[in-house]
């Protein structure tokens, strides 16, 4: 892999090309070694992922492949020797993983980075090796969560830690633990035994299980789940198992921070990494609805397939805004992260059940050579497993409606708009800094995008319907956006009882929509005017009608018709009465999710070329 | 009354159905009794609960707030409605579906918001936690309710006749339609019943209505699986489904997803902010806003 991007790297000087030109090598490089997955022959196709999914299994040569290609590394810090340095540009290398399999993709896979995360915030610098030299490997670090609210299985129970004179001792059970039979690092998220007043809840400890006195700590049995079957869900129980001081990360009690400050990566990355997984659906369903049809998809099918596609790209501004958030608003990016998680996964099924409109029956079954068409019933049942359900949105909640009557006060509509770059998918980006991201407080950035950029169109001149119709629903969302406020600051601020009840929750919801759509009118408004990064495939040098070309001008990101679309979406599910879309605006979207279709590209902002793009 | 005995005697063999689900309630009113939707959707994990609009519509226009109660989207649909019994059902279903929701979140019926996906859909807004469903027909309403996935319901009248002849290649798959073709006339109309009303109840649990051809899936005979058009499984056992037919003259089908991320049982919003996390960020908060005064 650093051979090819060695090369590429070596034919620019410009610093944001060199970073995007290898990002989009690596994608390309990926795509190429994977190969089609629809062919049927391809031993790291659809049907034999499918097949190892029967079996109950990861497909063992797509592990090799990743390993080989020292996926491992991706998830390291540069400055640990890994290739980490960018979370936008760790999402789209993680989309053709996640395109063809999100078991894989979380069972190879992301979630070593989920629990390394806090060792790369907080760990000592021996630490930080040791986990890097793992991971660097091919080696697997897993965690092992606290208990949320509400949790699933999959988070239920709890380990705790007791303070003792050599360190730790700890004892309970977390019987759902991905990759517990192979991990070669745990890190644990303990409840300090007995409670400390004043210091934290939870400690972070990281354990070596090969490490540990005999007999103390019991690997459980696998348990089989309905979703992501091909990973192994495993436990542990810990009877009085003795670990060292050298153990702690960070400092002690500092558990519930850590997760608040390193959940908010997982959170912009999956639902980022999932948007490719139903890329994989809505292309199947295209080549069901171009199907016997060469003049294109008919009736309802247009503003269907225009509408699922304008939610992705909806969904993508919105994930990469907060992932680039995480670089450049660091103390304001928890926002964005938190109603990333708690609105694409919600967004994504809804388009996944549309689609299962046009696939029919087809959408049921793999096997007989069609093993796409099995991508949306597994899909359907990944989701959830991915940890994508209702104990997700909780932990986001907590989050956001704690904060809500404090923005009210402070943030919107008065805070200055962040960053210009924060909304420029591709553009260059200072090197991912966790420990300096704060957890609460600091402004409302999505907010903030919203009503400066609906100001701007408002004032500018107006060419076209489309952009006329985009004025009108940039202001609905701003008027929407009044009525939170006004709502917001009759709230007390701190008062914890208050904010446990539904008017908060669906006040948090109208905030999620508020968000997207923030992040959608301004990540289009740079992409229309500006110099671009890579988005929309400039670097990545398929042909794709309509969809390439460097600073967006006149390109498909830069035309208003996906921005209308995805807003009219967002502004259906506040139950706003905005005017039908222009019809010239399905049809120009349409056109370019067929046109995509055909070239092979993804259904993203930056239409990444493809392996059955044929001339990759 | 042949057709009233034929019935009674097909109602017992169909009875036969092994539906996991769980019976549907009978709630008379507001009143109750609420406990039982509380104690369904906790052990069980859904509850369906059904009554006539009759005996809501009281509840439902002494109510001086039926507007907010409604909400914008559902007001304005409201009063659209000009036929005084379709106003009448549409005030008293969406005051059962609050208080059914209320019921299973623990909260007071009236803080609960009832929204509507673009496809229309409706959903507690704020509140995965618990996904919901609403049907009626006639003087029936039925609301189903679910908090491990999806849930849809249907209802019909039982003796609604359908033409089998004119509507079996739109309602039916090939494996459906041979199986119906085995059965004498009568049994084959109310399994053709059964087999419509499951569809609508599944489309409406996706979120589609008809938008998902009918003819694209199929059930098993006893009714309870979900098969591919050609007669295989299309699910792994997530899908439960069943058809009840009420002491009365309606049927109610139900389809029922579990995404196997069994959660521990607790549907109530005051313990749903993670505390940890709720703790730490008010926390936070309050110390930062004491170091801004």
């Amino acid at each position: 892999m650093n051979t090819g991007t060695t090369a590429v790297a070596d034919a620019t000087t410009d610093a944001t090309a060199d970073v995007t030109t290898d990002v989009a090598e690596r994608v390309a490089h990926l795509e190429r070694r994977f190969g089609d997955p629809r062919d049927p022959g391809n031993p790291l196709g659809f049907r034999a992922l499918l097949a190892a999914e029967e079996r109950q299994e990861l497909l063992a040569e797509a592990e090799g492949l990743l390993t080989d290609e020292g996926f491992g590394a991706e998830l390291v810090p540069a400055a640990l020797g890994g290739r980490l340095t960018r979370a936008d540009t760790l999402a789209r290398v993680l989309r053709p993983v996640f395109r063809r399999d999100v078991a894989l993709g979380f069972g190879h896979g992301i979630t070593s980075l989920f629990a390394a995360s806090a060792v790369w915030v907080a760990g000592s610098p021996e630490q930080q090796r040791s986990l890097a030299r793992l991971l660097c490997g091919g080696g697997r670090a897993t965690i092992v969560h606290h208990s949320l609210a509400h949790g699933s299985g999959l988070l239920r129970g709890e380990v705790g830690a007791e303070r003792t004179a050599d360190g730790f001792s700890l004892t309970g059970r977390k019987d759902m633990v991905i990759n517990a039979h192979r991990a070669e690092a745990l890190v644990v998220y303990a409840r300090n035994l007995p409670s400390t007043p004043g210091a934290g809840s939870h400690s972070v400890l990281l354990v070596d299980p090969d490490r540990l006195p005999p007999g103390r700590m019991e690997a459980l049995p696998r348990k089989l789940t309905t979703g992501m079957r091909g990973c192994h869900f495993g436990g542990y129980a810990f009877h009085d198992c003795a670990v060292g001081p050298e153990a702690l990360v960070g400092s002690y009690g500092e558990g519930v921070r850590l997760a608040l400050r390193t959940f908010q990566l997982n959170r912009s990355l999956i639902p980022a990494a999932v948007i490719a997984s139903v890329d994989t659906v809505l292309r199947t369903a295209v080549a069901a609805a171009l199907a016997g049809r060469p003049g294109g998809p008919e009736g309802r099918h247009r503003p269907l397939l225009a509408g699922v596609f304008a939610d992705l790209l909806a969904a993508d501004a919105m994930a990469t805004t907060a992932l680039r958030a995480l670089h450049l608003v660091p103390d304001g990016a928890h926002l964005a992260a938190a109603e990333v998680k708690y609105l694409v996964p919600d967004l994504l099924r809804d388009d996944l059940e549309e689609l299962a409109t046009v696939l029919g029956a087809s959408g049921y079954h793999g096997g007989d050579g069609d093993g796409d068409r099995g991508a949306l019933s597994k899909l359907l049942r990944d989701l959830p497993a991915a940890g994508l359900g209702h104990a997700g949105t909780a932990a986001c909640q907590a989050v956001v409606i704690p904060q809500l009557p404090l923005l009210a006060r402070r943030s919107w509509f008065r805070a200055a708009e962040p960053p210009d770059a924060v909304f420029r998918p591709g553009a260059d980006l200072p090197e991912l800094d966790l420990a300096a991201l704060g957890l609460a407080g600091g402004d409302d950035l999505l907010a903030a995008g919203l009503a400066a950029t609906a100001t701007r169109i408002r004032d500018s001149a107006v060419p076209g319907d489309a952009q006329a119709t985009l004025k009108g629903y940039a202001d609905a969302f701003v008027r929407e956006l009044w009525a939170l406020h006004d709502r917001c600051r009759e709230l007390e601020v701190g008062d914890r009882a208050a904010l446990s009840n539904p008017e908060m929750c669906a006040l948090a919801d109208r905030h999620a929509l508020i968000s997207a759509a923030g992040a959608v009118l301004a990540t289009w408004e740079r992409l229309a005017t500006g110099p671009a990064g890579d988005a929309c495939g400039a670097h990545g040098g398929v042909g794709v009608p309509g969809a390439g070309g460097a600073g967006g001008a006149g390109g498909f990101l830069a035309d208003p018709s996906w921005a209308v679309l995805a807003l009219q979406r967002l502004g259906g599910r506040l139950g706003l009465a905005l005017p039908a879309p222009p019809t010239g605006c399905v049809d120009r979207v349409l056109h370019e999710v067929v046109e995509r279709f055909r070239a092979g590209s993804a259904y993203d902002l930056y239409a990444a070329p493809l392996a059955e793009g044929g001339g990759t | 009354m042949n057709g009233r005995l034929a019935r009674d005697t097909e109602r017992t063999a169909w009875a036969a159905d092994r539906t996991t689900l769980a019976e549907p309630i009978s709630m008379p009113g507001i009143e109750g009794p609420w406990s039982k939707v509380r104690q369904s959707v906790s052990w069980t994990g859904h509850a369906v609960v059904h009554a006539y609009w009759q005996e809501w519509l009281p509840a439902a226009l002494a109510d001086p707030e039926l507007r907010n109660l409604l909400g914008s989207r559902d007001w304005q649909r409201f009063s659209g409605l000009s036929d005084p019994e379709a106003r009448s059902r549409f005030a008293a279903s969406r005051l059962m579906v609050r208080y059914a929701a209320g019921a299973a979140l623990h909260v007071p019926p009236d803080s609960v918001e009832l929204a509507y996906k673009p496809g229309g859909r409706p959903y507690l807004r704020g509140c995965d936690q618990v996904d919901v469903s609403l049907s009626h027909t006639k003087d029936l309403m039925v609301v189903g309710l679910n908090r491990r996935g999806r849930i849809g319901v249907d209802t019909e009248l039982a003796d609604r006749r359908i033409q089998y002849a004119s509507v079996e290649r739109q309602l039916c798959t090939p494996a459906e339609r041979e199986l119906l073709a085995e059965l004498p006339e009568p049994a084959r109309e109310r399994e053709l019943l059964r087999i419509w009303t499951l569809k609508e109840a599944y489309t409406k649990a996706l979120g589609q209505g008809m938008r998902l051809g009918f003819n694209q899936f199929g059930f098993g005979s006893d009714g309870t699986s979900l098969l591919t058009p050609d007669g295989r499984q299309a699910s792994r056992g997530e899908w439960s489904f069943g058809t009840f037919w009420l002491p009365d003259r309606y049927l109610v089908s139900v389809a029922c997803q579990d995404s196997g991320a069994e959660s521990d049982g607790d549907t109530s919003v005051d313990t749903m902010l993670d505390e940890g996390f709720l703790g730490e960020v008010v926390d936070l908060l309050s110390r930062s806003e004491n170091k801004g005064q």
